[in-house]
């Protein structure tokens, strides 16, 4: 801060007291108009329909794209597809990452903290396309999976190329994500609620479901609202574990784009994937309210 | 010509602003007025890479620096992801990141309906080539096809004991359930599946039924769908005994020491082109000189080094083939050889592809 | 002793590494006694009462609750009430849902629920904020919150382990009295931890002091006050003045010591075996037990008599504490604690004056 402070002085001599702190704004502005900018693109490109017989769009807007991504049965699965992949991916996800991260955080072992923080961060430091590449070298017909089936006689199983092994290779690449979101939440959970909880009568399923659990909610909603929208953004792990039969909106998107060369469809479906992805947020903020993130008012 | 015209022209557009400077200088050099437009330190050539950029490199690039002085610079950038920002440059009359696109013709069919190739109707080399050199379905030469192709159906011996599939209803063996390969979208397989689901070319685009009903069939048995290069490493990995792409992924393999061969069944296979074509936007030199690039393309020695590289039958009589590929299905050279290849014109396909993409994946991933 | 004690301790240690964190420790408590256990930060005292609570395990020794040993009882199985040093209230839940939560689970009818709930928050004075979310409530309130909800399942043991400690002085005070005003009232037995002398003396019916994890006094508040067991409860508790010397004689309880050329009478409780002339001994004794004089004059029944300047003075309000230096006794700092306020008459810094003290008030001590 000081240097950033000492270099404003340098370039904003004396009255840019005032103006400073919104200068120190204005990447985020910059960012945020850029993207604005973005999206005011993708939406008028979106109304306009590709004519294939010269390959360019239409001078005037029509909501053709729209019906034609809500009417063609590829587009509805598709779509279909990745909500509920989204779902099942972040409630395995904060499942697995609950536990996970509540040993995390509360082991008195240095050695099995420092163990779960390696194993947390060594696939982080990885790329997801590296990563789903390695589940095809485990999982696939000639992979390790199957040569210790192998061993005990097990014929080799096709366990790639499904919807499973999709969420199952999201559900990995967003573990840490979770995690990493809930360490927080976690941490800021005195031990001494849990012996209190303890004291008063409660099993420890019982501190788990009526204290830890409701404690720990903004957390869970945080890394739920991310692993949710990432996964149902994600592209590359319907690209490579799906074996081309699980396409999420994210592989649609791209055809249209790279592939039709018809960006107007595309950006139709970029804009119904917003759309989307803002309703189910919305949906799970009216649930649980947006003050859980500490965002809106405070409750009453 | 007008070939000739337009070079004529060209000088003396060039000679005018030039004598303007020179008389300003107070002398005129004669030599000038025979000059070829100014070379452009570098052309860029876009290309896909691995064995098929060292192959252009070796039949074309590298002769064309030695002939003409001109560095040849190789852009990787995908096909389909230089398409949007090459229409892009046109559309706001900017220079175009490259000077020259090899691209699938199919896309560069879409670019020249949109009219953003240069023509180049009057290259000189245009008139030894075969037919195979002019798109299906544009007018002239917006488009210079280089080669072409074929989608085979490639197998694995071992799976096929009594012979290579003779159709693609071998293929619905319950014994191939979950070892069959496709093109994610698709293509290369709806010509042969509107034959094998007992319709006629003549149907396409408007009656394909018996194309889907096929696709629906093949459905059942469950396949992986992937492109070029999963399918090298599907069989590879022993996860497919059978898939219809293109011949060169096949080569590809077998040149890797994969047990593979390929065969053309009985319904036919798609016959496909690449080519070469140049973005509007270039000043007159870089155009002039990455016209005489394409040209050289076309010549005999550049066709016969580079589509050794690639395994693929040319667009110049009298080539030789690559060891191991003459009489081979997928290097048709004899009209008899096209006799089972199904050469659908590009305007058809860029029209109707994004439905039959749709289509197809809607029956795949339905 | 025929009556079974509500809680008792028999030998009780434990040990992490190598530091005794509770060593040897025995005691018992009666039914509905409110019993203090009070030693600085590491005394042992958060593990003893942890120990009880069943957070921790002893590596020896059993503790008994109504004679019963609770080794094989999990803290949720035991009947013990427990408000922690941070409270530990569930921000997520209202006052009431708080106070209710130890009935649900230890299913209590529940229709009983609601009318009990009411019951303990009109108990601590909490009557019409039982809506109110935690962070709603001011630190007072918190506190009976807490108080209400270890209490509302009659346990048979309430522990509180410095749940005061981080209250400003003037809010600790009130509710020391407000606990020790619900424990009579319930009549429930409580063991409450605490560093702070003061409160141990206010609320207590009997006090243990530890150190280093050991037991170094049992006994009434005013037994650790008049009659510490050695010179660190001597110390601990109270303003005390300790000096070092050395046994001269022994006279039944009555010892005579030496200390810096002078030779001073004192009490000691030890074992005579222990009383041997020449031993090294401390002699203490507490600051409100010296007199302080302008004149000689005023010598009445005092039997040890000095001369000392007033270095320092503090005034405490209801008292003043005078710090002197006593040249007899080679300058040791003497602190004397002032009440006589009637005539306000005070000292100045600078001033002689004359302290001096009863023999039976110093208590002399063996140092091991």
């Amino acid at each position: 801060m000081d240097i950033l402070e000492a270099a404003f002085s340098k370039i904003w001599p004396k009255k840019g007291g005032f103006w400073g702190p919104y200068l120190m704004l204005s990447p985020a502005i910059l960012l945020v108009g850029l993207l604005v900018l973005g999206l005011a693109y993708i939406g008028d490109t979106s109304l306009r329909t590709l004519d294939t017989s010269t390959f360019l769009f239409s001078e005037e807007w029509s909501l053709a794209n729209y019906e034609r991504a809500l009417t063609e049965p590829f587009i509805r699965s598709v779509i279909w597809r990745s909500i509920l992949g989204a779902t099942i991916v972040t409630m395995t996800t904060l499942l697995l990452a609950f536990p996970y991260t509540y040993i995390m955080v509360r082991t008195r072992s240095a050695f099995l903290r420092k163990f779960l923080l390696i194993a947390l961060f060594l696939p982080f430091f990885i790329g997801q396309v590296v990563r789903a590449y390695g589940w095809l070298i485990i999982l696939g017909k000639q992979g390790i999976v199957n040569d210790i089936l192998g061993l005990i006689g097990i014929e080799p199983l096709r366990m790639l190329f499904n919807y499973p092994s999709v969420l199952f290779g999201l559900v990995q690449y967003m573990f840490p994500f979770a995690v990493l979101m809930l360490a927080p939440a976690l941490t800021a959970i005195p031990e001494e609620i849990e012996a209190a909880a303890e004291s008063l009568g409660a099993s420890w399923q019982e501190t788990m479901l009526y204290v830890i659990l409701p404690m720990a909610k903004s957390g869970l909603i945080g890394a739920g609202l991310v692993v949710l929208t990432l996964s149902l953004t994600d592209f590359a792990m319907p690209a490579i574990l799906g074996g081309g039969t699980q396409d999420f909106v994210a592989n649609a998107i791209y055809d249209q784009f790279f592939r039709t060369s018809d960006q107007g469809f595309g950006s139709s479906l970029a804009v119904l994937l917003i759309a989307i992805g803002s309703l189910l947020v919305w949906i799970i903020f009216m649930l649980v309210g947006a003050g859980t993130l500490a965002l809106g008012a405070k409750d009453k | 010509m007008t070939f000739d015209k337009q070079i004529k022209r060209r000088d003396l557009l060039k000679t005018s602003a030039m004598l303007g400077i020179a008389g300003a200088a107070g002398s005129v050099a004669p030599s000038l007025l025979k000059a070829e437009p100014a070379k452009p330190t570098e052309i860029i050539v876009r290309a896909w890479g691995g064995p098929w950029v060292e192959a252009l490199k070796a039949g074309v690039s590298d002769p064309f620096t030695t002939k003409t002085g001109i560095k040849v610079r190789h852009d990787l950038t995908e096909d389909n992801e230089i398409q949007p920002k090459v229409w892009a440059a046109v559309a706001q009359k900017r220079t175009p990141p490259i000077h020259i696109n090899w691209d699938t013709t199919t896309n560069a069919t879409k670019s020249a309906l949109r009219g953003v190739c240069e023509d180049l109707s009057d290259l000189p080399n245009l008139k030894g080539t075969t037919d195979l050199a002019k798109p299906v379905g544009v007018d002239g030469y917006p488009i210079v096809n280089t080669y072409g192709y074929v989608y085979v159906l490639a197998y694995r011996p071992s799976a096929f004991p009594s012979g290579p599939p003779a159709s693609y209803h071998d293929l619905l063996d319950p014994k191939f359930k979950g070892r069959l390969a496709f093109y994610n979208d698709g293509i290369g397989f709806h010509f042969p599946a509107q034959v094998a689901g007992g319709g006629k070319l003549d149907g396409i685009p408007n009656n394909m039924q018996p194309c889907w009903d096929f696709v629906s069939k093949i459905k059942t048995q469950e396949p992986l769908l992937g492109e070029d290069p999963d399918f090298v490493t599907w069989f590879q990995n022993g996860e497919i005994d059978a898939a219809c792409t293109i011949s060169t992924n096949a080569l590809g393999a077998k040149r890797n020491g994969v047990d593979i061969a390929w065969t053309i069944p009985k319904e036919g296979a798609k016959f496909d082109t690449d080519g070469l074509w140049i973005p509007k936007g270039h000043s007159e030199g870089d155009l002039y000189w990455s016209r005489e690039y394409i040209n050289h393309a076309l010549s005999k020695e550049s066709q016969q080094i580079w589509l050794d590289g690639l395994g693929l039958p040319g667009v110049i009589p009298g080539l030789r083939p690559p060891p191991g590929l003459a009489g081979d299905p997928s290097y048709p050279t004899k009209p008899a050889d096209f006799d089972r290849l199904i050469r659908i014109s590009g305007k058809i396909q860029v029209e109707n592809e994004s439905e039959w993409f749709s289509k197809f994946k809607a029956i795949m991933q339905g | 002793m025929n009556k079974v004690s509500a809680v008792s301790a028999s030998n009780v240690c434990l040990q992490f590494g190598d530091v005794h964190a509770v060593k040897n420790v025995c005691f018992e408590l009666e039914e509905g006694r409110f019993l203090t256990v009070l030693g600085p930060s590491g005394s042992g005292k958060t593990t003893l009462l942890r120990l009880i609570a069943g957070f921790q395990q002893p590596d020896q020794g059993e503790i008994f609750i109504k004679g019963q040993t609770v080794r094989e009882l999990a803290p949720n199985k035991r009947s013990i009430g427990m408000v922690f040093q941070r409270l530990a209230l569930f921000p997520h839940m209202t006052a009431a849902e708080n106070v209710a939560f130890p009935l649900k689970m230890r299913r209590f009818n529940a229709r009983t629920i609601s009318d009990r709930v009411k019951e303990y928050l009109h108990l601590v004075r909490l009557e019409g904020l039982g809506s109110r979310k935690i962070n709603e409530l001011s630190g007072g309130q918190q506190q009976r919150v807490a108080i209400a909800r270890a209490l509302v399942f009659e346990p048979d043991l309430l522990l509180l382990d410095e749940p005061l400690a981080a209250l400003d002085r003037k809010l600790r005070e009130e509710m020391q009295l407000e606990f020790r005003r619900i424990q009579k009232e319930l009549g429930v037995t409580t063991i409450n931890v605490t560093h702070d002398q003061r409160e141990a003396l206010v609320v207590s019916d009997q006090i243990i002091v530890m150190n280093y994890g050991e037991i170094q006094q049992n006994a009434t508040p005013l037994e650790v006050y008049r009659s510490p067991s050695n010179p660190f409860v001597a110390n601990f508790v109270g303003v005390t003045n300790l000096f070092h010397g050395m046994l001269e004689s022994l006279k039944g309880q009555q010892v005579a010591i030496r200390i810096s050329q002078q030779t001073l009478l004192g009490t000691s409780k030890s074992e005579n075996s222990a009383l041997t002339q020449g031993v090294s001994v401390q002699a203490a004794i507490r600051a409100e037990q010296i007199r302080l004089f302008r004149g000689k004059s005023e010598n009445r029944e005092c039997e040890a008599y000095f001369e000392g300047r007033v270095t320092d003075v503090i005034f405490e309000g209801e008292r003043i504490l005078y710090e002197l230096s006593v040249a007899a006794l080679s300058d040791a700092p003497i602190r004397i604690i002032h009440h006589d306020q009637q005539d306000f008459s005070t000292f100045e810094v600078g001033e002689m004056v004359f302290v001096g003290w009863q023999s039976r008030d110093m208590h002399v001590f063996v140092v091991d």
